[in-house]
């Protein structure tokens, strides 16, 4: 009878953010530098879905279809991303303190970004413009793929992955990346360099439906896969030994969830930039509105997520129009206060966190 | 219930807040009507290329310009589109121009490929930074903004001066070596080295550019520094300015052993008349080489033109 009452609970949790989130992609569409109102959005919507209505402008449909949408279904897609590995991570390694970035993946892809930035103009003349497009994004990739690899086979022992290992790897690998970027940094020109500043910070606005088409799956289809790992990581909470006897595979586990948020995060950085702060807040806020079942919490924070950056999305780009913020900036100014405000009234509450 | 309260309170945020979005501005239909060529609405992306617009005499004509856009210096009170890697398309779009004059490094390709994508006219132009490229670009924009008239004016006169250039520079007795600091503090110092705007300048104004194995902008290093042994440094205005002025320029390490340290031989000029090759680079070199060449004064060479 609980189980079932929880069930009705979650769905009812979900749906409210599901609607949410759709609400505020909406709201997105509709505000930006150039006022397209909502008569001209659902004419634009309706006459590229085939339907026979009024005249609309090539001008506002462009902007609509080939700039916000593509940003907005790109925001949505890697704040889903880093919400949910963020949430899994945090799971899998029983600490509140980890975050995507945490095992290698922002500074893995960090570092082939700035290599391509520096280097990349002279590469450039062997490679068509279209494959140079697709170098800081592939590039970006494997160097997040390759930093949590080799973190995690740092973490590889005889029996078992020992997660403390990992995390330490990982904070190893970061510190090295991080030094052999300035070592790339020192030989950049300018433009190199603001570029790299830029995309550190993270910026949606590069986002067209030819990349998307490609990068979407891999942000997506990770992300969806590891809602189907919660209720291993709910016996898990219980400690790695408890879920073995519960017939749980936990090593299978472990490589699963370190793999899929891997390339989840990875491909979310590649093609976003390295936006920090949604993966290690998003889950902490819902946790602490909702509990801790992995059933609910994993799905929420991919909602939550996309929610957070849609939001930011949307105040990067109306808040110095006709210009934009760095989306990076966004978050964190959004999230750090919200999330020490709800600390601080946790311990009044003394809530475990 | 209290989940539902949350939400229905970040949903009436959420709408509060669309409708707080910047001011709908009221689309004037520019497909229905071809605009008036003399009245085209202009975005100027690239300080060279404003220049460029405003010698025409269309600087009214300019509805929004980028940051480097500081000559004259009314472009600055124009809404601006932002600097560099910071432009973006819908923001450009939002401005409502009829067409987008850009210099090709001053905005990421993928924003281009936007704005077309828009059916917005833009026109990106390659600044090679030398002369035959500036007036190649005045020629161009003075067709595309129905200037071409004022176009070949301001050809004439660009080559005037240079003209005068060359027979300043004929009258020179000495070539002396010449340095170019591009400065962001003192915690931020590069040498300018070839291949940059730097180095056809100052060959232009009859000076001998004072580092030959230095590519692009390097750090600067005392070593370097002393090494170069320039007679002059130049710096840009703000480059100076960001130092705190000569005396704190006299500090930089390996400074007093140079030639320009020792005399105090310390330049400043506007960046984008120094680095721009816009239509004043003949006048910049001419007052360039003034300042390096006292031999010129004498001849007053420079009045007589």
């Amino acid at each position: 009878m609980k189980a079932k009452r929880n069930l009705t609970t979650n769905s009812a949790i979900l749906g409210s953010l599901v609607a949410l989130l759709v609400c505020t992609m909406f709201i997105s569409l509709r505000v930006g530098a150039l006022g397209i109102s909502v008569g001209q959005i659902v004419n634009i919507l309706l006459h590229n879905l085939g339907f026979d209505v009024a005249e609309v402008s090539a001008r506002d449909s462009a902007v609509l279809l080939s700039i916000r949408l593509p940003r907005l279904v790109l925001g949505v897609a890697v704040g889903g991303a880093l919400g949910i590995s963020g949430a899994a991570l945090q799971g899998l390694f029983r600490n509140p303190l980890v975050e995507p970035g945490i095992i290698g993946v922002s500074n893995g892809a960090a570092l082939m970004a700035v290599v391509v930035l520096v280097f990349g103009p002279s590469l450039a003349l062997f490679l068509t413009p279209n494959l140079t497009t697709w170098l800081l994004p592939v590039a970006a990739f494997s160097g997040s793929l390759a930093a949590t690899y080799i973190a995690y086979q740092f973490s590889k022992g005889a029996y078992q992955t020992d997660v403390t290992i990992l995390i330490l790897a990982g904070v190893a690998i970061t510190a090295l990346c991080a030094a052999l970027m300035g070592i790339v940094i020192f030989h950049s020109n300018e433009t190199a360099l603001r570029s790299f500043t830029f995309w550190s910070m993270g910026d949606l606005s590069g986002a067209s439906w030819d990349k998307i088409g490609f990068a979407i799956w891999l942000i997506v289809l990770p992300a969806v896969t590891l809602i189907g790992q919660s209720q291993s990581l709910n016996a898990m909470a219980l400690g790695e030994s408890e879920a073995r006897h519960l017939g749980v595979e936990v090593e299978k586990i472990k490589h699963r969830i370190i793999l899929l948020s891997a390339l989840a995060v990875g491909a979310s950085v590649a093609m976003a930039g390295a936006i920090g702060f949604i993966g290690l807040v998003v889950p902490h806020i819902l946790r602490m509105a909702f509990g801790p079942d992995h059933k609910l919490i994993l799905p929420a924070s991919a909602i939550g997520g996309a929610i957070l950056l849609t939001v930011a999305d949307m105040i990067a780009r109306t808040i110095v129009a006709p210009t934009e913020l760095p989306i990076g900036i966004i978050t964190a100014l959004m999230g750090t206060p919200f999330f020490i405000w709800m600390l601080a009234s946790a311990r009044k509450k003394r809530i475990q966190i | 219930m209290k989940h539902i309260n949350l939400f229905s309170i970040s949903a009436a945020c959420l709408l509060l807040f669309s409708q707080c979005g910047p001011a709908n501005t009221t689309s004037k239909s520019t497909e229905n009507s071809t605009p008036d060529k003399e009245a085209l609405k202009i975005v100027s992306i690239g300080g060279t290329l404003s220049e460029i617009v405003c010698a025409l005499g269309s600087c009214d004509q300019v509805i929004a310009a980028d940051k480097t856009s500081t000559r004259p210096k009314s472009l600055q009170t124009l809404p601006s589109v932002g600097y560099r890697t910071g432009i973006k398309a819908e923001g450009v779009v939002s401005l409502d121009a009829d067409i987008v004059l850009a210099e090709e490094d001053h905005i990421n390709a993928e924003v281009v490929t936007q704005l077309q994508s828009t059916a917005l006219p833009i026109h990106v132009f390659k600044h090679e930074l030398n002369v035959a490229s500036t007036k190649k670009i005045i020629a161009e924009i003075g067709k595309i903004i129905n200037k071409e008239q004022a176009a070949k004016e301001l050809v004439a006169t660009l080559e005037k001066d240079l003209l005068s250039l060359d027979s300043m520079i004929s009258l020179t007795t000495t070539k002396p070596r010449m340095l170019f600091v591009y400065a962001r503090g003192l915690g931020s110092l590069s040498i300018c080295g070839k291949n940059t705007f730097a180095e056809e300048l100052i060959k232009m104004a009859g000076a001998q550019f004072a580092v030959d194995e230095i590519f692009d902008y390097k750090p600067l290093t005392p070593e370097a520094l002393v090494a170069a042994n320039p007679d002059y440094i130049l710096f840009f205005d703000s480059g100076l300015e960001s130092l705190g002025g000569i005396e704190a320029a006299l500090q930089i390490q390996g400074m007093m052993q140079t030639t320009a340290g020792e005399k105090e031989q310390i330049l400043a000029m506007d960046g984008l008349w120094l680095s721009g090759f816009g239509p004043g680079v003949g006048k910049a070199a001419i007052q360039l080489a003034t300042s390096i060449h006292p031999e010129l004064a004498a001849h007053n060479v420079a009045e007589s033109n």
